[in-house]
């Protein structure tokens, strides 16, 4: 008696989950987007066909949206395009444009509001305003999304990928151009962000504020006006990522500010302004990074306390190394210095004199900035070779006591 | 002047001095770029090499060459031939043996490692400090009678303009420094050839840390096409005017 009603109501259950994976088609001529939205059911598919321009399109159920090739969604510049309030909503394969720019509101190509696990996958956001905006959504996923930005907006230009108090999300394999930040993360934490190139953007390529415990892995940032900043966070760990070209009076291939106990190691940072910029940081790991052509590889403000430095390469740059201070309470140990002109009598691969890397010439021109002219000239290199036999200007306790005498092996 | 030019030209590129400087640079440059796995570093030494060595050479080779041909001038001078186009032959073959040599030793290991912008800069500049040093090696060899004297200010002369020059200007940066005097250290320091030379140089190579706050005012200037020109005509006033003071000495002078 039992037993037929519990297999009854489980038919019934099965037919109406078949029920409800229905698929909707929406093109132009049959049927508007929104009107569909309205009537399919949870977890329905909605596959979408050439340029819908119907405004702001509000998704407020679960839901799949899927563009064919070549479909576009278009704002038409009345406000977000895309919104998004329901959890388990994906949006895939779509063109998104025609944000309204405002100076009031942060429109978005694809907003995120209050939700849970939305995946914006191989979509293209067009000249957006904000491209992919996520405001307090937990188990996001953002992936292999291509957003370029309008760089004719200049001043009034927003960013690439802004997440806001949001919680475990996955950002990977995006590639975004020519927004203000590439990608934006403020209070975001426990956060993955993989193999995502950011170039040209007018600020950073990636911004965090007050973001702990995230990984950012594999990335790229070049060109960018301002390179990558990383403020006020803890337990943060870069591994594998590529800073180059981030050339300006205030850019920096990487930025710390206020960043405690971060991981850094592996990244590759050339022709870059500055390096590496640490300001007020503690317990900071740098290991196994390669500098290569930067003007300024490695600026360590004397507020930096507790961080250490091993076995990372620096070669051919004009200042592997700048101060503020005399203060220095950090560790430099094994590193690789193209600069070190000392022996290694035991053949232990360690050069047997201590490497001082902040030679005269710094010390001047972080006095007198305009005595950079005299880079490389034989002159100063003559001062500098003085200053590592009788060092007088540099602080003291700023020396690797065990220099590398060749540069490690680039690590797998 | 043309005879005296392939005449001296062939004895120049039979000279055991001149042919083993070819050789000297071809082994510095070559050995550099392979000891380097990185081009960019192996340049970054060439500059050096090439802001030091090559007025050295450029400087002593002219005054030493011009000592020992004193005879064959004095017989030069005899011929129905100005003194004009004896001294504009002689130069111009010294110069044009020291491109030939800095193409080789130079410029070939570049061409090949390293083919860019950066190599082309340095070409140039060093080819430009050639020409200016054995202009000035003319000089003074037309105006010291005695070799040894004409060596020893060919040295002077050297280290005035690679050493001293940077020594007096940081001086004066450090003296000075309450006073704003930042905008005279460019055109100060491009008062000297060499100095002018490794300033367009690293505002190539050492673009990165020029972009920087104090930087970017040289990389204006320098790396616009008036800055370029400017540029060019100080190199060519360095050449013409002590140019013009060897032609009158020799002119003037009791052969």
């Amino acid at each position: 008696m039992r037993l037929p009603a519990l297999l009854a109501s489980l038919i019934t259950a099965a037919w109406c989950n078949h029920a409800a994976a229905r698929t909707w088609r929406v093109a132009p001529g049959s049927g508007s987007l929104q009107q569909t939205i309205e009537r399919a059911a949870e977890r329905d598919t909605i596959l979408i066909e050439g340029v819908i321009a119907e405004g702001t399109i509000s998704i407020e159920k679960p839901l799949t949206l899927i563009g064919k090739p070549g479909a576009v969604i278009d704002g038409g510049e009345k406000g977000h395009v895309v919104l998004v309030k329901a959890d388990d909503v994906t949006i895939r394969g779509l063109t998104v444009r025609g944000t309204l720019v405002s100076n009031l509101y942060d429109y978005a190509g694809i907003h995120v509001n209050e939700v849970h696990r939305p995946a914006i996958e191989g979509n293209t956001l067009d000249r957006c305003f904000f491209a992919i905006y996520l405001s307090g959504v937990q188990g996001a996923r953002v992936i292999g999304n291509t957003v370029i930005g309008d760089d004719a907006l200049e001043e009034r230009m927003a960013n690439g990928i802004h997440l806001w108090k949001c919680k475990d999300a996955t950002i990977e394999g995006n590639r975004i151009e020519k927004h203000r930040d590439g990608i934006y993360f403020e209070f975001v934490t426990d956060s993955r962000i993989e193999r995502n190139e950011a170039r040209k953007c007018v600020r950073y390529g990636l911004h965090f504020m007050f973001s702990h415990r995230d990984a950012y892995t594999n990335n790229v940032f070049e060109e960018n006006g301002a390179g990558v900043a990383v403020m006020f966070s803890h337990h943060i760990t870069m591994t594998g990522n590529r800073f180059a070209t981030n050339r300006g009076g205030s850019a920096y291939g990487l930025l710390l500010k206020e960043i405690n106990d971060g991981e850094i190691t592996r990244n590759e940072f050339t022709d870059n302004t500055t390096g590496i910029m640490v300001d007020g940081c503690n317990r900071i790991h740098v290991e196994h990074n390669l500098f290569r052509m930067n003007g300024w590889a490695l600026r360590l403000y004397a507020n930096a306390t507790s961080c250490t430095f091993i076995g990372n390469t620096f070669s051919g740059n004009t200042f592997d190394m700048s101060t503020n201070g005399s203060l220095m309470l950090n560790r430099m140990e094994g590193n690789y210095w193209d600069r070190y002109t000392g022996y290694d009598l035991d053949r232990d691969g360690h050069g047997d004199v201590p490497h001082r890397p902040l030679g005269f010439f710094t010390m001047l021109v972080e006095r007198m900035p305009h005595a950079l002219v005299f880079s490389r000239s034989l002159f100063v290199s003559l001062l500098d070779r003085a200053e590592q036999v009788v060092p007088s200007l540099a602080p003291d306790a700023l020396k690797d006591d065990r220099p590398l005498m060749r540069p490690p092996k680039p690590q797998a | 002047m043309l005879k005296v030019f392939k005449y001296t030209l062939i004895d120049l590129l039979r000279n055991r001095f001149v042919l083993s400087y070819a050789v000297l640079l071809l082994a510095i440059g070559q050995g550099l770029f392979l000891l380097e796995e990185d081009p960019m570093k192996a340049i970054l030494s060439l500059v050096q090499v090439v802001m030091a060595l090559v007025p050295l050479i450029a400087l002593v080779f002219t005054v030493v060459y011009i000592y020992d041909t004193q005879e064959f001038t004095q017989l030069l001078a005899v011929q129905p031939m100005t003194r004009r186009s004896i001294l504009l032959g002689q130069l111009l073959a010294m110069c044009v043996a020291m491109l030939v040599a800095q193409a080789f030793g130079l410029g070939l290991p570049l061409l090949v490692h390293a083919p860019g912008s950066a190599s082309l800069l340095l070409s140039l500049s060093g080819s430009a400090l050639s020409i200016i040093f054995v202009v000035l090696g003319a000089l003074i060899a037309t105006r010291l009678r005695e070799k040894a004297r004409g060596v020893g200010m060919a040295l002077v002369v050297w280290l005035l303009f690679v050493l001293v020059h940077d020594a007096l200007l940081l001086a004066l940066l450090f003296t000075l420094s309450d006073y704003p005097i930042e905008p005279w250290i460019v055109p100060l320091a491009g008062l000297n050839p060499i100095d002018l030379a490794r300033i367009i140089v690293m505002l190539e190579i050492d673009l990165a840390a020029m972009m920087g706050y104090s930087g970017a005012v040289y990389k204006n200037f320098f790396g616009s096409n008036m800055g370029m020109l400017v540029a060019a005509l100080i190199m060519l006033l360095w050449a013409l005017v002590p140019g013009w003071g060897a032609m009158r000495a020799f002119q003037r002078k009791d052969l």
